[in-house]
């Protein structure tokens, strides 16, 4: 696959050329100027580059740089990179400068990009669920476009303090509509300042600023059947994506494999239970508990999520599309498990957590 | 060719600075009266947006190192006279000290700045080694990653927000610092794998460089010349970066941190300051592209400016007098720079700072749209 893509503002003299090779043979040729931001100039292209930060904190543009050379911006050790990741020659698109031709090998999605825009809106339901959870819903002013699985920024109105989010909802049956309201699950962290701020009281009515959308995680053949593996809050893309899927095919099945700290984490229950109400045949739903007192009445499987994750599962490893959510070292863990059960590379979809940084 | 001798103005004032103090008496005042001139004479210039000469770039990175290598060695300089007991009248001793501290501030610190943004290895080199110069090898960090990452908002140690004095910043920030530089220095020893005194980790050859520096002024200038030297170095160039920062963001809000826009900061556009601040009073354009040298910055036609710098560098000293001064420049941008998102923080902004003044539009005497279009400067 070639395809060309070339800004018409720069003379050619000011042109880099980015080769993209995919581990699945793929090669895409775009032309950025030189001294741009690799990520944002391809983004700007409208070219489907991983990324969800865009500030070099999550690691999700991350590239391998096979020739050429880049200027990151900031030293790649404050990166999510490893040691081993940097010196293997990988570098955070975001931060890398391009300063001349480049091949790099990177993942692009092939879904069309939709436009990130930043909308205003009310909070149309703040309701507490088990497990210091708040479904918080709202309403759009503009309705937005997202696909399944990704996320927005959210501040309340007058608020510098931002947070990420993904959407809980699949993007509406309509195809090419867009939202007019959007839903996210916010955990409660101990000194968040948004989660505090957030459950202090009911917000119904606020006003927020929402930028999206962003990230590109539900990209695969909608007809593979799929493994979800959440933590915690991490199933709100898994509801989006099994959602969209479940109506995009008449075949896919889903295994949702959850993993929350105790019996009394019931905040998902009313969602996976609509899915699974929604076609009983084609989901499962598996909950394993890692903080579960002992002797309680819970006869399910305990242990952290990777525990859950094994042939007693009953998949065919090599086929299934897997998506991943959670924080930065449940979704390196599971990666490594899915990987040693034998699913491929290249059809695991991950969204990393990661702390805002700021309390 | 005169764009690449504009820059010589700066080590042209170190020099006469340096001959001064060799003069002794009340030639030690001389430097300083040429700064403090050279500054009052551009208050009165226009605004300059005119592009450097690009033709042969390397001239100004030669004037930009020899300035550096010029500020070494007038500290160095300052330390011997100190330590030999060159001045002998308090009148001169205050006036090389007081001329030490500003010309630091005007003339030493930009280049470092510029230098250790750069790409290449020798002039980055020069550039961190520089940061001796404001007795501070620890600055870049901060200033690299945190500061350019969250301009605009309270997140970065360098920002002020509205309502805030230049005096309750200086005790926020240098705590802020030191504690985003220990979380930064930590993270790079503990991703690499290496113990914290590991001889590899960049901090361990910031403070050995420190500890050389300060060797050679105790070796040229004793006790004495020593702690003076140091001591112009922090109430000179370290402290009033931190005033510079507190007036090039004041009050300015970001909703996009990560993301800079041009509104997102303040400018000094006037000829004389460019040139001694080696452009960096020319901040959008430093923002935006943080790797693109002083002679390639483009002055932002449309963007926020705010008064001559040496004034408002001296106004952020008297606070009332300052709030008078940017109470309606924050207006103007409020009501003609800042998006939806950001008027709305704005608005909370003015409320917690105790300036509800701002909030109230009055056509009658807020500043009409078009102040700092070029075409109506």
């Amino acid at each position: 696959m070639l395809k060309q893509k070339a800004p018409s503002a720069a003379t050619r003299a000011d042109l880099c050329r980015i080769t993209v090779r995919g581990k699945d043979g793929s090669e895409d040729v775009f032309d950025i100027r030189r001294n741009d931001l690799l990520l944002k100039a391809a983004i700007d292209q409208g070219i489907e580059y991983p990324h969800n930060c865009r500030v070099g904190v999550c690691g999700t543009c991350k590239t391998r740089l096979i020739s050429g050379r880049v200027s990151p911006m900031v030293d790649l050790a404050l990166s999510p990179l490893k040691n081993a990741e940097i010196e293997a020659g990988f570098v955070l698109a975001c931060q890398a400068k391009v300063r001349g031709d480049l091949v790099v090998e990177v993942k692009l999605g092939h879904h069309t990009m939709l436009p990130v825009t930043t909308v205003s809106a009310r909070v149309s339901r703040w309701r507490k669920l088990p497990g210091e959870v708040i479904d918080l819903r709202l309403a759009l002013d503009t309705p937005v476009h997202f696909h399944a699985g990704q996320y927005a920024t959210i501040a309340e109105s007058g608020s510098f303090t931002r947070r990420s989010y993904s959407f809980y909802d699949a993007p509406p049956m309509d195809n090419g509509a867009p939202a007019s309201e959007v839903g996210f699950l916010v955990k409660r962290l101990p000194g968040g300042r948004f989660s505090e701020w957030l459950f202090a009281e009911d917000r119904s009515g606020t006003k927020f600023w929402m930028e999206a959308p962003f990230g590109v995680m539900g990209v695969d053949e909608y007809d593979r059947d799929g493994l979800c593996v959440a933590g915690g809050t991490g199933i709100a893309p898994i509801l989006s994506i099994v959602a969209d899927r479940l109506r995009r095919s008449t075949t896919a099945k889903f295994t949702i494999v959850l993993g929350v700290r105790s019996a009394t984490d019931t905040f998902a229950e009313p969602y996976l239970r609509a899915l699974v109400d929604q076609a009983p045949d084609r989901v499962r739903v598996v909950t394993i508990l890692s903080h579960e007192p002992e002797g309680s009445t819970w006869a399910g499987p305990r242990g952290l999520v990777t525990e859950a994750l094994g042939p007693e599962l009953g998949l065919d490893f090599a086929q299934v599309s897997a998506f991943i959510c959670g924080n930065l070292g449940m979704v390196e863990a599971v990666e490594r498990k899915l990987i040693g059960l034998g699913v491929a590379e290249e059809r695991i979809h991950a969204d990393k957590f990661i702390p805002s940084g700021t309390p | 060719m005169t764009d690449y001798f504009k820059y010589l103005l700066s080590p042209a004032i170190l020099s006469l600075h340096a001959w001064g103090m060799w003069m002794g008496g009340n030639y030690t005042w001389i430097g300083l009266a040429a700064l403090v001139g050279v500054l009052c004479f551009d208050a009165f210039l226009p605004r300059d947006y005119s592009m450097r000469d690009q033709r042969y770039v390397r001239i100004y990175d030669v004037i930009c190192a020899m300035t550096v290598l010029a500020s070494f060695g007038n500290i160095f300089f300052y330390a011997w006279l100190v330590g030999s007991g060159h001045f002998e009248t308090t009148a001169s001793s205050i006036g090389a000290f007081v001329s030490m501290v500003f010309i630091g501030f005007v003339i030493g610190a930009p280049p470092v700045h510029e230098l250790f943004h750069r790409e290449e290895f020798v002039l980055r080199w020069l550039g961190r080694t520089g940061q001796c110069l404001i007795y501070d090898p620890w600055r870049e960090i901060t200033h690299v990653v945190t500061h350019h990452m969250r301009v605009a908002t309270p997140d970065d140690p360098d920002y002020a927000r509205r309502g805030d004095t230049v005096y309750g910043h200086i005790l926020r920030t240098f705590p802020g610092q030191w504690k985003e530089a220990y979380h930064l220095e930590k993270m790079m020893w503990t991703k690499r794998g290496r113990k914290w005194f590991d001889p590899r980790n960049a901090w361990v050859y910031k403070a050995a460089t420190l500890v050389i520096f300060t060797g050679i002024l105790y070796a040229l200038g004793g006790l004495l010349g020593t702690v003076l030297a140091i001591l112009s170095l922090l109430l000179g160039p370290r402290m009033m970066l931190e005033v510079f920062n507190y007036v090039n963001h004041y009050g300015l809000i970001s909703a996009t941190p990560g993301r800079f826009e041009k509104h997102h900061t303040w400018n000094h556009i006037s000829p004389l300051t460019r040139i001694l601040a080696l452009e960096i009073t020319n901040h959008a354009g430093h923002h935006e592209d943080s790797y693109k040298p002083f002679y390639k910055l483009e002055p932002d036609t449309n963007g926020p400016v705010q008064p001559q710098f040496l004034l408002v560098v001296l106004l952020a000293f008297v606070p009332p007098l300052f709030f008078m001064m940017i109470k309606p420049l924050l207006k103007h941008w409020d009501q003609h720079y800042a998006s939806p998102q950001e008027r709305e923080i704005a608005r909370r902004e003015n409320e917690r700072a105790g300036w509800h003044e701002l909030n109230q539009p009055d056509p009658v005497n807020d500043l009409p749209p078009g102040i700092w279009r070029v075409a109506e400067a």
